[in-house]
């Protein structure tokens, strides 16, 4: 039954692959790892779609049909030419603008949480009593953590 | 110490206004204010944040599944404990939006839209976005906002009036304002500074560091014109650019721990209630 759900819950990825572009030259590999055979080497700016992620890496298949891993940060979603090469968002802040404008009354008509919604909300301390309920503690999150295998480690911040 | 910082500000001010008083007086006066704004001390970040998220929750209630609620709880709670801020009465809620957004409340209330749960994929994912907003509570981001905002908007001794008296008007305003920031947003530099921040709590507590840029990487995917996404893309930097951040600043880090859990599972079995 287990099974059946996580393959249920996989379907929608497998049906639609997600395209992507390849943001830098890099070199497409048989495994997750840098120490493994490349399998081809993908020019900036050349599609893929998307099969699978791992760690830092996720897996594609090239246009001429060719399946590897690229590092997970040399992609970036969307098709070549939905936003130009080397775009840092320019034209998804494009996007949201002119989504800013007329999108969040005219789309779907979803409410819920838009800015309206919070600006004009009202105190509901009923609800917040009811937070306050679920709350954990330090010790029964550690617990929680353990029953996964859950490691404290040690990272550093970075440098500001 | 304070109560008289507020009777100097009380004083300062007008007597300025009725005797001309020297312009030494006046810059004390004024530094007394500063000083006054500058020192929302713990308690008072607490009691403020829980104002704020009783709004919040005006706004959109909770999901009414006590399973995903405690769950939640129980991953921000091991994230928050792994932080200099562990003492805070952190607690996590998700909220019933079909939006994707989260939002990181004074004091140590955490948000995470019932939307944006359930495009997750695993434990993993839903650690790095817990910790990204974590950071935002540990940096008092919205915090020196509000205080920031409260300068122009509240004289200096109305915010001292804001903090003390709970059904002041003053703290109403203060609240209103505090409020309205989550349809604002943040400075940017504040929203990369907790992607920076979240990748490492996250991999304290033991998740696979790629959890919050997965998390990215599916936001990227969705179509900027989709309304369950508008305000959380007018409130953030864009994602294309938080990546290449993330890219260039945290890499060798986020290698170092991509190999742990994502707890895949446990997510499937503890967060079905948001699908």
């Amino acid at each position: 039954m287990k099974k059946l759900f996580a393959i249920l819950l996989l379907l929608p990825l497998l049906a639609a692959a997600e395209p992507a572009t390849v943001i830098r030259a890099t070199e497409l590999k048989k495994a997750p790892a840098t120490d493994v055979a490349t399998v081809a080497e993908l020019a900036e700016n050349s599609g893929v779609d998307v099969l699978e992620r791992k760690g830092g890496w996720t897996r594609v298949k090239t246009s001429a049909g060719a399946e590897g891993w690229v590092k997970m940060l040399s992609l970036r979603y969307g098709s070549p030419g939905a936003a130009k090469q080397g775009d840092t968002g320019l034209s998804q802040l494009f996007n949201v603008a002119k989504t800013g404008t007329s999108g969040t009354q005219v789309t779907t008509g979803v409410r819920g949480l838009d800015a309206e919604m919070i600006t004009n909300a009202q105190p509901n301390p009923a609800e917040l009593k009811k937070m306050d309920g679920f709350a954990a503690t330090k010790e029964t999150s550690s617990s929680f953590a353990q029953r996964a295998k859950l490691k404290a480690t040690s990272v550093e911040y970075p440098a500001p | 110490m304070k109560s008289l910082l507020v009777v100097l500000v009380f004083v300062a001010v007008p007597a300025y206004a009725q005797f001309n008083f020297s312009i030494d007086r006046v810059l004390e006066s004024v530094k007394n204010v500063a000083k006054a704004t500058k020192d929302i001390d713990q308690p008072e970040e607490i009691s403020i944040g829980r104002d704020m998220a009783s709004r919040l929750l005006g706004a959109a209630q909770l999901v009414n599944d006590p399973r995903l609620q405690r769950y939640v709880n129980n991953v921000g709670r091991w994230l928050a404990s792994q932080t200099e801020r562990s003492d805070l009465p952190w607690q996590f809620g998700v909220m019933d939006a079909p939006q994707l957004n989260a939002f990181a409340v004074p004091g140590g209330t955490i948000f995470v839209t019932r939307g944006l749960v359930a495009h997750m994929k695993n434990e993993a994912e839903l650690a790095g976005v817990l910790a990204h907003e974590i950071a935002h509570v540990l940096q008092k981001h919205h915090l020196k906002a509000i205080q920031k905002g409260a300068k122009t908007s509240l004289a200096g001794d109305a915010l001292s009036l804001a903090l003390k008296d709970g059904h002041s008007e003053a703290r109403d305003k203060l609240i209103s304002f505090g409020t309205e920031m989550y349809a604002r947003g943040l400075d940017k530099s504040d929203e990369l500074e907790a992607d920076r921040l979240g990748v490492v709590i996250a991999a304290r507590g033991g998740y696979d560091a790629y959890g919050l840029p997965s998390v990215l990487q599916t936001l990227q995917a969705m179509n900027a014109q989709d309304s369950t996404v508008a305000l959380m893309f007018k409130t953030h930097p864009p994602v294309g650019e938080r990546l290449s951040v993330l890219g260039d600043r945290m890499q060798p880090m986020l290698d170092a721990y991509s190999n742990q859990l994502q707890l895949l599972e446990r997510f499937n079995a503890e967060a079905r209630a948001a699908r």
